[in-house]
């Protein structure tokens, strides 16, 4: 839940990547904490075994203040995507704004896909947040490997599920700022209806979208360079 | 339902991100090392930390005036409180005195958690001492302030610029880990908490279930106990017309009807015994299995068993032999012995083809027991099967077509009559060449085992 500091003038934002395992939470985050410029935030927090497998999380925050002197931090999280922590998975998702789903694209990794896919539906229930009103994108991950599904059943994906759909190489960096934008822009959109950011709090889409995207190396990405723009003038990415 | 608030949603003060012992010895060795005191205070104003190192006489000095003392009160409610932003970069504030301080705050995730104040120093560019500290007395003593101000180190303000730059350096990685340990420390008791929640929320529903279950299993042995003994009330006088009719009461009969008869009363005789066997079964489900001791005489009980089943083992043209050996008399229910007997040779007969042999035999074991072996030369039961002959309604061929009858309890029978006389019940087989049942009797069965077995045994599966 978006928490508001009236009295500080503060905004707290919670985005949480979820998905099966090894499907690249965490190579999302890394690759966001290369490309995102330090001035705008903080360490890469990751909380993992020997092996490289998260044990908790990763976390990684995000913060500016906006020109009406709103502070707004956002924090990035991962859940551990091992089946054993389902816990720590639940826990991580409480109070969650919106939610990057990681997929991997690979037709052998549909069943566990789905699998999590409604495993974080259970999950978010359990948090009393409504996944129909949650602003969710997925990103279909390893778009490069041999077994992915073909764009053509990707573009069958997002003709029949709501959330949008985000290809990505998040182990080259691809597609992880695209689906950075487009979750913090659903979420913002989901904030404003509810919170009235703009009207309120005086801080217009463009500007919460700008001052964290003026900040990120937008190099090879399909976003227009500085400054950016919202996606198509409106409609959320398809 | 939502789960308890997370930890990861509360917002930390420096003081929890910090082990303030071992972090003020950081600051105390730090302090040493420049000779320049430092402070750490808290967002909220809080010190958590102090060091002084050589400003006492200086400073004493001052507080010996009035208006000295005043005037430094102000400059470290400055210090210590006047805004200085939110941004990485030092700040520095000038002492009456001609010290001077500089101040950072303590940025961490985009929060401003407190201040770290290095100060105070004399800054290099300091020549004499200024007016506005001569001016706080008539009698100021000059010459003894400047050799107490002599004890500060002087540092140009650039090079404490850049001293307090690594001391938040350092803070910050501190500040990092400490927060990273703490969250993995509560995150930890948040997942087993969760965990423990969630497995005793199942826990709660498998004792439903269970419970649930076994008050099915009983309303079922009730169910078989009092079906039974319905069921056995009219097949007696079933039975028992039919007996009279074969007398001659009834009047004279033909020979055909002479052969229905017989027919009818055989194929009574055999529904009375299944029936027998579900009520026994019921009985010994429901803990009611009393065992009535006396002297048996094995040999005895061997024969017995082995004329029972004769006849049908002849018309199907098996072998029968009885070896009892040397076995000596043992205390036991006769009649439930008996029973376990019939039951094995019973299956033996059933299950053995044409032409084959059925043994009964006998030993004595160690340990005042006797052994009782029941083999066959028959078609054996596979691996898989071996351990679950013994369960109740368990039939290794459970398909409705299956070429061999029976209701699947004999030997759940035999197994708890003879686990009631603290024996065991074994089995060795393999497929085609035949199955050996042994049954293990104590010479003498304790008396709390004889009189009710401890538990009921349960219905399925062991």
């Amino acid at each position: 839940m978006v928490q508001f500091n009236a009295e500080t003038r503060e905004i707290a934002v919670k985005v949480v990547y979820y998905g099966p395992a090894l499907s690249g939470k965490t190579t999302n985050l890394q690759s966001l904490f290369q490309k995102i410029d330090p001035k705008v935030r903080g360490r890469l927090m990751t909380l993992d075994t020997k092996d490289d497998r998260t044990l908790f999380f990763d976390m990684m925050p995000v913060f500016f203040k906006t020109h009406a002197g709103v502070k707004v931090k956002l924090k990035l999280y991962t859940v551990p995507g091992q089946v054993m922590h389902e816990s720590t998975r639940r826990i991580v998702l409480q109070g969650t704004d919106a939610v990057a789903f990681v997929a991997d694209s690979r037709r052998s990794e549909a069943s566990s896909t789905l699998a999590y896919w409604n495993n974080m539906l259970k999950n978010l229930e359990a948090n009393g947040l409504d996944y129909r009103t949650l602003p969710i994108v997925i990103q279909m991950n390893k778009r490069d490997l041999e077994d992915a599904r073909g764009d053509d059943e990707v573009g069958d994906l997002r003709r029949v599920i709501q959330p949008p759909v985000v290809p990505a190489v998040a182990i080259r960096g691809e597609g992880v700022v695209e689906t950075l934008y487009a979750v913090l822009q659903l979420c913002y959109r989901s904030l404003d209806r509810a919170f009235g950011l703009d009207a309120k709090w005086h801080v217009p889409e463009k500007e919460f979208l700008g001052k964290i995207f003026a900040h990120v190396n937008l190099a090879g990405t399909r976003l227009p360079s500085h400054p950016p723009e919202p996606w198509g003038g409106g409609a959320p990415p398809r | 339902m939502s789960l308890p608030a997370s930890f990861l949603q509360q917002r930390l003060p420096l003081a929890d991100l910090l082990d303030l012992r071992a972090f003020a010895e950081v600051c105390h060795s730090f302090a040493e090392l420049y000779r320049v005191g430092l402070k750490v205070f808290d967002e909220a104003g809080n010190r958590l930390v102090e060091v002084k190192v050589g400003n006492a006489d200086f400073c004493g000095y001052i507080w010996t005036k009035p208006s000295g003392r005043e005037q430094c009160v102000a400059t470290v409610g400055r210090v210590k409180s006047e805004p200085i932003g939110e941004e990485p970069a030092a700040r520095t504030f000038e002492c009456f005195s001609g010290c001077h301080y500089v101040v950072q705050p303590v940025l961490y995730e985009g929060d401003v958690m407190g201040r770290v104040v290095f100060g105070p120093f004399v800054p290099e560019s300091l020549v004499e001492l200024p007016q506005t500290l001569r001016r706080i007395s008539s009698d100021f003593d000059a010459k003894a302030a400047a050799s107490y101000q002599e004890k500060i180190r002087k540092v140009p303000v650039g090079t404490a610029e850049k001293i307090l730059k690594h001391f938040m350096d350092l803070l910050d990685v501190m500040v990092f880990t400490g927060h990273k340990n703490l969250i993995a420390a509560r995150l930890h008791i948040e997942a087993v908490t969760e965990s423990y929640r969630e497995l005793s929320d199942k826990n709660r529903q498998l004792e439903e279930s269970y419970a649930k279950l076994k008050e099915l299993d009983r309303l079922k042995s009730n169910f078989l106990a009092t079906m039974s003994h319905e069921l056995r009330t009219p097949l007696t006088s079933v039975i028992g017309y039919s007996e009279m009719m074969l007398e001659g009461l009834g009047g004279p009969l033909t020979a055909e009807q002479r052969e229905y008869l017989g027919i009818i009363m055989e194929k009574g005789e055999n529904l009375l015994q299944l029936i027998t066997s579900i009520l026994d079964i019921s009985k010994i489900e429901a803990g009611r299995v009393r065992l009535v001791l006396t002297e048996v005489d094995a040999i005895q009980v061997m024969r017995d068993a082995v004329a029972t089943l004769l006849p049908l083992a002849r018309k199907k043209g098996l072998k029968v032999g009885c070896e009892p050996g040397a076995i000596p008399r043992f205390q036991a229910d006769r009649d439930k012995v008996r029973q376990c007997l019939v039951n094995l040779c019973s299956n033996a007969v059933k299950f053995t083809p044409a032409g084959g042999s059925v043994t009964v035999s006998a030993e004595v074991l160690a340990g005042e027991r006797v052994a009782i072996h029941v083999a066959d030369t028959g078609i054996g039961i596979g691996e898989e099967h071996v351990d679950r002959v013994f369960d109740v309604f368990y039939q290794v061929d459970g398909s409705s077509t299956r070429e061999y009858g029976g209701a699947g309890l004999g030997l759940a029978i035999v197994k708890s009559f003879v686990e009631a006389h603290g024996g065991e019940v074994g089995v060795r087989s393999r497929p085609g060449a035949g199955s050996v049942f042994t049954l293990v009797l104590p010479v003498r069965p304790a008396p709390t085992v004889a009189v009710t077995p401890s538990s009921p045994v349960p219905a399925v599966g062991r």
